[in-house]
């Protein structure tokens, strides 16, 4: 089945084209987050303003017409709701026009789904961390088959908290990939470590290295922050997998995209024997191809709905989300 | 120096057990974790054990049945050892649960939150019950922990066992009113509501 598949949850608008459960187009444009981080409206009149461009350049990629495509998927949720809204009216138009089924996706289930089958990992504890989300989960369910929380963030997620220490830092592009860069070769002070069995928080870490800024280098806080931060969710992830009696480990979410918590991660997998796995960084950057490799599997396994069926919802938690 | 006999392991530490004058001695050690730097290691490792050596000496003192300390390592917890299974797979009984709840009443008089109390964490000894594994334990007043120790448990059994273990719990506990209005607003809060949006 040839399936299109559109994601606009947050800054990327992406469009990915899976063929059979293989991924042939992968395009996206990025909202330019600079140092305000993301206004609602404002990306959402950036994703209306260039997605056609961007379906065009997938279709191109897969040499494709948009008339040989059989299906669409959308992101259903999490995500921001002005941004959501615009992923959902293109794929709507889109299937009316062209007479094909939708699927509406959930976002997290997207990046979960395509680390697992990439690393070829069958019942792993998942880390998803990413901008609003750090979870912990595992799969379960018989009939119906969908992932369990077993831990969470009790406020912000991890990479929201290396965002917002970026702004206050002020650093250019304001993200967590420029923490990591800074970090390289800081020595570590002290930070606040709240771990509660499998679940963490990060509101306090990120107050207490905002008020570090002018007591410490930025490298050193950075690499504090860092160091503690992914510490915290590999205590919580060890915990799980014992908890699970679970042999691998699986890593996604656009903070999975991080070398220092994949390094992490490895160390943890090692000590108990057990298989880690992620995806390419493509793929754990928020795109379309994951969207579409969901829908496939959905559409493609009986998965019907009627298209005025077809909302969003801001927050649609992956426990709800049924894994085809 | 002696033989070592593991008897648990977690995610944070190994029990082993050992004889030291011809007693049995359960020490839990801190394993170190390779994924972590060291200066971030140490300190948590030192810092995590400190506060359960001393949960375990205010749980002991504040008349609840817990290991007795013997000696505290930088890393390691001597205690005395508890010889039976935990309750993780027993039915609970009545009485079972009417001691736990006395016990919880207790701990929580002297301050002491525990953090998992659970039956795995329960034990029967000697025909007494008690309590072990302080790991995730603090000292706090707040009715918000007071409240979470309670909701643990009552996730994890029977209705008809928790109104008798928090019967029992109420009639010890001083601001028992107070943890169970907490709970009562825990248990409603919105963190997994959701909103759908056409």
């Amino acid at each position: 089945m040839l399936v299109l598949g559109i994601e606009s949850s947050a800054h990327t608008f992406g469009v990915g084209i899976v063929k059979d459960g293989k991924i042939i187009a992968n395009e996206k444009s990025m909202y330019d987050v600079g140092t305000t981080g993301m206004i609602p409206k404002k990306v959402a009149e950036f994703h209306i303003s260039n997605s056609n461009n961007v379906i065009r350049k997938a279709l191109k990629t897969a040499g494709l017409s948009i008339r040989d495509i059989e299906g669409i998927g959308y992101t259903k949720g999490p995500g921001i709701g002005n941004c959501l809204q615009v992923g959902q009216i293109i794929a709507k138009t889109l299937a009316v026009r062209l007479g094909i089924p939708m699927a509406d996706v959930n976002h997290g289930l997207g990046h979960i789904e395509i680390a697992r089958l990439m690393s070829r990992l069958e019942d792993p504890v998942v880390l998803y961390v990413s901008g609003g989300n750090s979870q912990i989960l595992k799969a379960t369910g018989k009939r119906y088959r969908h992932y369990t929380i077993l831990g969470e963030t009790f406020d912000i997620g991890v990479g929201n908290m290396l965002d917002s220490f970026a702004r206050s830092l002020k650093l250019v592009p304001s993200w967590g990939s420029t923490v990591e860069k800074t970090a390289i070769g800081g020595r570590y002070v002290d930070m606040p470590y709240t771990v509660k069995g499998m679940d963490f928080s990060f509101t306090g870490l990120l107050t207490h290295s905002i008020k570090q800024i002018n007591k410490h280098t930025k490298q050193d806080i950075c690499y504090s922050i860092q160091e503690t931060a992914f510490s915290m969710l590999c205590e919580a992830t060890e915990r799980a997998l014992l908890l699970t009696n679970s042999d691998e480990i699986c890593v996604c979410g656009g903070v999975a995209q991080n070398t220092r918590l994949k390094e992490m991660l490895s160390k943890i997998a090692l000590s108990h024997h057990s298989k880690f796995g992620f995806s390419e960084n493509q793929f754990n950057a928020d795109n379309g191809a994951m969207i579409a490799f969901v829908a496939e599997r959905m559409l493609s396994n009986g998965y019907k709905i009627k298209i005025k069926d077809c909302r969003i919802e801001q927050r649609y938690r992956v426990d709800r989300a049924v894994v085809f | 120096m002696h033989d070592k006999q593991i008897i648990g392991r977690g995610a944070e530490a190994t029990i082993y057990l050992i004889k030291e004058f011809g007693v049995d001695v359960a020490v839990k050690f801190r394993e170190p974790k390779t994924y972590r730097i060291p200066e971030l290691d140490t300190v948590l490792r030192s810092r995590r054990t400190k506060k359960e050596a001393s949960l375990l000496c205010s749980a002991v003192e504040s008349g609840v049945n817990a290991p007795r300390l013997i000696a505290v390592g930088k890393y390691s917890i001597y205690m005395e050892s508890i010889k039976g299974d935990t309750l993780n797979h027993t039915k609970l009984s009545g009485t079972i649960a009417k001691a736990a709840g006395i016990m919880l009443g207790k701990l929580h008089n002297h301050g002491i939150i525990h953090g998992d109390f659970t039956p795995a964490n329960l034990m029967f000894c000697y025909g007494k019950l008690f309590v072990i594994d302080f790991g995730l334990g603090d000292f706090n007043n707040g009715s918000e922990e007071r409240a979470l120790d309670i909701l643990l448990m009552k996730r994890q059994v029977s209705k008809a066992i928790y109104s008798i273990f928090i019967k029992n719990y109420s009639a010890v506990a001083k601001s028992y009113k107070e943890t169970l209005i907490r709970l009562a607003d825990i248990e409603k809060r919105g963190r997994y509501q959701s909103r759908t949006m056409v």
